[in-house]
C-alpha cells in the first residue's frame, strides 16, 4: 500500500457504484421478463445467435458501422470514443500484465499506470506509443464532439438533441476525461524529464531514470518535454500541478461513472445485453415488458432520429421525436401529448443506429393508459354478416377504401376483367380491421374487431384475402393469424394477375411517380409489387426520398394529436417532393395516402387500382 | 284566466341554465376548433359503427357541448376509432382525439 495515493479514490467510488447499479438494473429487468422470453434467451445461448451477437457488438457497439453510413465524421466521433477508449483500457491491461509479468498489482496501478510506472520515452514501437496514438484518436473525437455543438450540419445533422442537466454533467465529465489524462501523463513526464525519476518494478531495486529522458511517447512525452522547459522548475518539483491533474482525471472518471446509469451514457453497456436478447428473438409487444427497459436505456439520444421526423421538418412540432419520447418514458414523465403525437411512419426507426422498436414502444405506452374494456363493448356487431357474394377470393375494402369509392369501383373492374368470383367482405360497410384502435392503445377493444372479421373470413371459406388498404393488410398479417388464408395487398394481387396473363393492360407513355405508403413499405416490406405494376402501364419516376426512406403523407391514423394544419403541412411537403419528379400524376397504394396527398397536390393523385382499371 | 295549453313541458325542455357546463367549457378551451363545428353530420354519415348501431358523433358532440353528459361515455364506446369522420369533416376537426378526450374525461368523472 506504500504506493497508494488518495487521488485514486474518486475513480474507485465511481467504478464500484457503476458496477453495482448496472448489475442491479440488468438482473432486475431480466428477472422481470416473462417465462417465455427467458426461455428464448437461454435456448439461444448455445446456438449461432451468440456468435451473431458478439459480431454485432463489435460492429455496432465498438465500430458503430451504421453511424458511419449516416455520416463519416459522425461515425468517426462515435468510433473514436467507443473503440478508442475500449482499446486504451485493453492495451493498458495488457501492458500492465506484460510489465509485471503476470504478477497481481492493485487496480489503481492499471488505471493510473503512467503515474506509477514511468515508462521510459524511447523512439521505439511500444505500449506507450500505442496508448498515445489511441489517446490522440479520442482527443480528435472530443474535438469533433465540441465542433458538433457549434456546427452540427457539417456532421450530417440539421438538428441535435436538446439535453437535460444530468446528461450535460455526464457529457462534461466524459469530455474532460481525455484532456485531463493527456495533461496528467504529460506533467508526470515533465517531472521525470526535468529531475529524473524511477521505473517502478516489483523487485526492490527500482531502475533510476536520469534527467533529460522523460517518459511516455510522442504525445505525452513530447508535451512533457515542452512543459518541462516551459514551466518553472520549482513548480514541477512541488508536484502540485501534476497531482492536481491526476486528481482531475480521477474525479472526471468518478463523476462520469456515477452519472452514467442515470444519463444517456447508459447506452454504452445496455446495448450489449439488448443485442443478445434481440438475437435470441425477443421483441417488444403491444403490452409493456421489462425487455422494453433494455431498449429504452440503450437509446444514446444521439438525435439521428430527429432529422427524419416530418413532424419536426414539416409541421414544426418539437419535443415529441423518438429520442424525447424514449427519454420521457425512461424517467417516468411521459405525457399523452408526447405519446400521441407520432405518425408511426417508421422513419426514425429506419434511421436508428441502435435498432430500437420505436413504434411498438410508443404503442405499448399508449396501451398502458387505456381503460379496461367493458365486456359488452361492441356487442352490437355480434352475429352480423355484412358480406355479399361468394368466392374463394375475398376482398376487404376497409374503412378508408369505402371512403374513396373510386378505388372500390376500380377493384370491381379489375376482378371482373380477370373473371374472378369474389366474396366482398365489406362492400356495403363492414367492421373496422381493428388497427386504428390498436394504434390508439385500445388493444383489447381491437381484439374484438379482429375476432369478428377473422370468424367472418373463416365462415366464408376464402383462401385468398385481398385488401387495398395497407393498414388492414398489416393487421391481417401480424395479428389475425389467418391460417390457410393468403393475405395479399391489391398491388401484389394485380402483379400476380399480370404475371399469370389473366389481366392485359394497355401500356402508355404517361409518367407516374410513386408514393410508398408507410404501412406498406417500411411497415410491410412491399416495395416492388406496385412499382412493377406501374412499369407495365407507363414510366415511373422515383422521388428523391423513396422506398425505405419515403416520406409520410401526414394523415396517418396513428397520430391522434396532430391538428389539421399540421397534417396539411406534411401533406404539402410530400406533395411538393412528388411533383418535383416532373411526373404528370402521383400514384400511391393506400386510400388514406391518396386522400392525404390529394389535399395539397397540384397534380392528380391516383390509387394503383385506378390507373390499372383505366388501362384495361 | 283562460288556459291555452301552452306551457313548458319539463321532460322535453332543455334548460342550459341548469346544465353543468363545466366540462363543456373545458373541452372548448382545449379544442377551440370545436366552435367551428357546423353540425353538418358528415361524421355520422361516414361512420363505420353507424352501419350497425345507432351511433352519432354529431349527437354526442351536441349533447356534451350543452352539458348533458349522461350516458355519453357509454355511447362513445361504440366508436371503432377508424378515423373516417376526421377525413369527412369539412372543418378539419380532429374527431378521433375528441372522442378519446371526452371518453377519458367522462370515465374519470364517473369514478
Amino acid at each position: 500500500m506504500e504506493h497508494f495515493r488518495l487521488f485514486v479514490l474518486p475513480f474507485y467510488a465511481g467504478a464500484i457504484f457503476l458496477l453495482i447499479t448496472l448489475l442491479f438494473k440488468y438482473i432486475y429487468w431480466f428477472v422481470g421478463l416473462s417465462r417465455e422470453q427467458k426461455r428464448l434467451f437461454w435456448r439461444s445461448l448455445p446456438t449461432r445467435a451468440t456468435w451473431k451477437s458478439i459480431l454485432e457488438i463489435i460492429n455496432e457497439s465498438l465500430l458503430h458501422r451504421k453511424i458511419w453510413r449516416t455520416n463519416p465524421l459522425l461515425g468517426y466521433m462515435h468510433t473514436s470514443f467507443a473503440l478508442g477508449w475500449f482499446l486504451l483500457i485493453t492495451v493498458g491491461w495488457i501492458e500492465t500484465y506484460v510489465y509485471f509479468k503476470g504478477e497481481g498489482v492493485p487496480l489503481y496501478v492499471d488505471i493510473f499506470f503512467s503515474y506509477y510506472v514511468h515508462p521510459i520515452f524511447e523512439r521505439a514501437f511500444n505500449f506507450s506509443l500505442i496508448k498515445d496514438a489511441l489517446l490522440l484518436l479520442i482527443l480528435i473525437g472530443v474535438g469533433l464532439a465540441l465542433f458538433k455543438r457549434i456546427r452540427s450540419r457539417v456532421m450530417g445533422m440539421k438538428r441535435t438533441t436538446k439535453h437535460m442537466l444530468g446528461d450535460r454533467i455526464a457529457l462534461t465529465a466524459l469530455w474532460l476525461i481525455f484532456p485531463a489524462r493527456l495533461l496528467a501523463e504529460s506533467l508526470t513526464s515533465a517531472e521525470v524529464w526535468r529531475f529524473g525519476g524511477y521505473v517502478w518494478t516489483l523487485s526492490e531495486n527500482t531502475q533510476l531514470i536520469p534527467p533529460g529522458i522523460g517518459c511516455g511517447s510522442f504525445l505525452t512525452g513530447s508535451l512533457g518535454q515542452w512543459l518541462a522547459n516551459f514551466l518553472p522548475a520549482r513548480i514541477i518539483e512541488a508536484q502540485h500541478i501534476e497531482l492536481g491533474a491526476w486528481w482531475i482525471y480521477s474525479i472526471a472518471l468518478g463523476v462520469f461513472f456515477i452519472a452514467l446509469p442515470f444519463s444517456r451514457y447508459m447506452h454504452i453497456f445496455t446495448e450489449m445485453p439488448l443485442i443478445f436478447l434481440r438475437n435470441a428473438g425477443l421483441r417488444a409487444s403491444e403490452k409493456e415488458t421489462t425487455y422494453d427497459r433494455f431498449q429504452i436505456d440503450a437509446c444514446s439520444r444521439c438525435g439521428i432520429c430527429i432529422d427524419p421526423c416530418q413532424l419536426q421538418s414539416g409541421a414544426d412540432i418539437q419535443g415529441v421525436q423518438a429520442v424525447y419520447f424514449l427519454r420521457d418514458r425512461r424517467y417516468g414523465r411521459l405525457t399523452d401529448a408526447v405519446a400521441d403525437n407520432c405518425l408511426m411512419c417508421g422513419r426514425c426507426q429506419q434511421a436508428c443506429p441502435v435498432g430500437i422498436e420505436q413504434n411498438t414502444l410508443r404503442l405499448n405506452s399508449r396501451a398502458k393508459r387505456a381503460y379496461p374494456d367493458a365486456p359488452n363493448r361492441y356487442a352490437y356487431i355480434q352475429g352480423k354478416d355484412p358480406s355479399t357474394g361468394e368466392g374463394k377470393v375475398g376482398y376487404f375494402a376497409g374503412c378508408m377504401t369505402l371512403l374513396t369509392p373510386r378505388i372500390l369501383l376500380a377493384m370491381e373492374q379489375i376482378f371482373a376483367a380477370a373473371h374472378e368470383t369474389v366474396w366482398w367482405a365489406d362492400k356495403n360497410g363492414g367492421v373496422c380491421c381493428g388497427r386504428p384502435l390498436k394504434l390508439a392503445g385500445e388493444v383489447d377493444a381491437a381484439r374484438k374487431m379482429m375476432n369478428f372479421n377473422k370468424e367472418l373470413f373463416q365462415k366464408h371459406g376464402i383462401t385468398t384475402l385481398v385488401t387495398s388498404c395497407p393498414i388492414c393488410l398489416k393487421v391481417f398479417k401480424e395479428d389475425y393469424q389467418l391460417e390457410g388464408i393468403e393475405v395479399l395487398h391489391h398491388s401484389e394481387y394485380i402483379q400476380r394477375l399480370l404475371a399469370e396473363g389473366r389481366l392485359h393492360l394497355h401500356a402508355g407513355s404517361e409518367t407516374f411517380t410513386y408514393h410508398d405508403p408507410c404501412e406498406l413499405g417500411r411497415g410491410g416490406g412491399i416495395y416492388d409489387a406496385p412499382r412493377e405494376v406501374i412499369a407495365a402501364l407507363g414510366i415511373l419516376k422515383e422521388p428523391a426520398e423513396t422506398r425505405e426512406h419515403a416520406l409520410c403523407c401526414g394523415s396517418s391514423i396513428a397520430n391522434t394529436a396532430i391538428d389539421d394544419e399540421g397534417q396539411r403541412r406534411i401533406s404539402g411537403q410530400v406533395a411538393t417532393a412528388l411533383a418535383a419528379t416532373g411526373a404528370t400524376s402521383i400514384v400511391t397504394a393506400c386510400p388514406l395516402c391518396k386522400k392525404g396527398i390529394a389535399r395539397e397536390a397540384t397534380i392528380p393523385v391516383y390509387d394503383l387500382a385506378e390507373i390499372v382499371a383505366r388501362a384495361i | 284566466m283562460t288556459s291555452w295549453g301552452y306551457s313548458i313541458s319539463r321532460p322535453r325542455s332543455i334548460d342550459i341554465d341548469r346544465n353543468d357546463m363545466s366540462y363543456s367549457k373545458e373541452l372548448l378551451r382545449e379544442y377551440p376548433e370545436l366552435q367551428t363545428c357546423i353540425a353538418c353530420g358528415n361524421c355520422t354519415a361516414a361512420c363505420t359503427a353507424a352501419n350497425f348501431t345507432s351511433f352519432s358523433l354529431r349527437k354526442v358532440h351536441t349533447l356534451v357541448r350543452r352539458g348533458e353528459y349522461q350516458g355519453m361515455a357509454e355511447e362513445l364506446e361504440k366508436c371503432m376509432l377508424c378515423g373516417k369522420c376526421r377525413l369527412a369533416c369539412p372543418r378539419g376537426i380532429n374527431t378521433r382525439q375528441i372522442v378519446l378526450t371526452i371518453k377519458k374525461h367522462l370515465a374519470n368523472r364517473s369514478r
